[in-house]
């Protein structure tokens, strides 16, 4: 390959690199906005095992037993969720915090769970 | 394959090990799947460079699997491998239209690649398409860590050619 030709191939890779990295940044701003929806939905392997209505909820806890014997306990606060709790090696799920975004669901890889805000129309 | 160059892997992936415990240390820095520096990439970046295609593969190999032993979190070897293997093919080919010169650039691409690879593997065990959402954010911290690993190998590539060179 002549240099000329690979100069040209830099700058189209490079082309592709930075235009990849705008768009996350579109998404990013976009993913990171305040949900307005109330309707929140656990999820555990696929399967919605429970909907919570955020704006009538009381103060709770629940906790969520995983197939491999762990649990995740959630936690509903002043209209917020989170999960406080849970024994799975990492502590993501517990670290991300309260849920804010539609976009950016609390998610427990190890146990398969996931906390998101519920679409519109969406029933379970 | 010579003996030199199987010490000189087998030395690559005992360093690749090392950085990649002793970042496990490192506090989080995201509180998202996912997000790392990933500084052992650094070991992966200097070998696309420098060996064949064939044995840098071995090497990363070895390094996901004893890494994953070594951190004790078997669970995550699924993401990390599949990551590993999005990241190599993407780099390997890359690296064929770019100089060294722009090494960084082909680490960057390489750490894109890796979070697609982790994005795919979640989406797979999940079984839902919720974990799509952190995609831009994974690769957004994940230019970043890649450009850093890339300069880390460019510069060490640089040195040890100076040192064949001299010796």
């Amino acid at each position: 390959m002549t240099e000329s030709k690979k100069n040209k191939q830099v700058n189209v890779i490079l082309l592709i690199t930075v235009l990849v990295i705008v768009l996350c940044i579109i998404w990013t701003i976009v993913a990171f906005r305040k949900s307005a929806g109330q309707r929140v939905l656990i999820i555990q392997e696929n399967q919605v095992i429970q909907e919570i209505d955020l704006a009538s909820a009381e103060n709770q806890e629940i906790k969520i037993s995983s197939a491999d014997g762990g649990y995740n306990l959630i936690q509903i606060q002043n209209h917020e969720i989170c999960i406080s709790e849970a024994d799975c090696p990492d502590q993501t799920c517990v670290k991300t915090g309260i849920l804010r975004s539609e976009s950016l669901p609390i998610v427990c890889l190890p146990h398969k769970l996931i906390i998101r805000f519920a679409e519109e129309g969406e029933t379970s | 394959m010579k003996l030199k160059k199987l010490t000189e892997l087998a030395l690559l992936t005992a360093l690749a090990l090392i950085i990649f415990v002793i970042e496990l240390h490192f506090p989080d820095i995201l509180p998202i799947p996912g997000v790392k520096l990933g500084l052992a990439n650094i070991i992966t970046v200097y070998a696309i460079f420098q060996y064949q295609p064939s044995e840098t593969a071995m090497l990363v190999a070895c390094r996901v699997i004893l890494g994953a032993i070594c951190s004790g979190n078997m669970s995550a070897l699924l993401y990390s491998a599949s990551g590993a293997a999005m990241c190599l093919l993407g780099m390997i080919i890359i690296s064929r239209f770019l100089n060294p010169e722009y090494l960084w650039l082909c680490s960057i691409l390489g750490a894109i690649f890796h979070n697609i690879g982790q994005i795919l593997a979640a989406m797979a065990v999940m079984q839902s398409m919720a974990v799509l959402s952190y995609l831009p954010v994974l690769i957004l911290s994940g230019s970043i860590a890649g450009l850093f690993t890339g300069l880390c190998a460019q510069a060490v590539l640089k040195r040890m050619h100076r040192t064949e060179k001299n010796s």
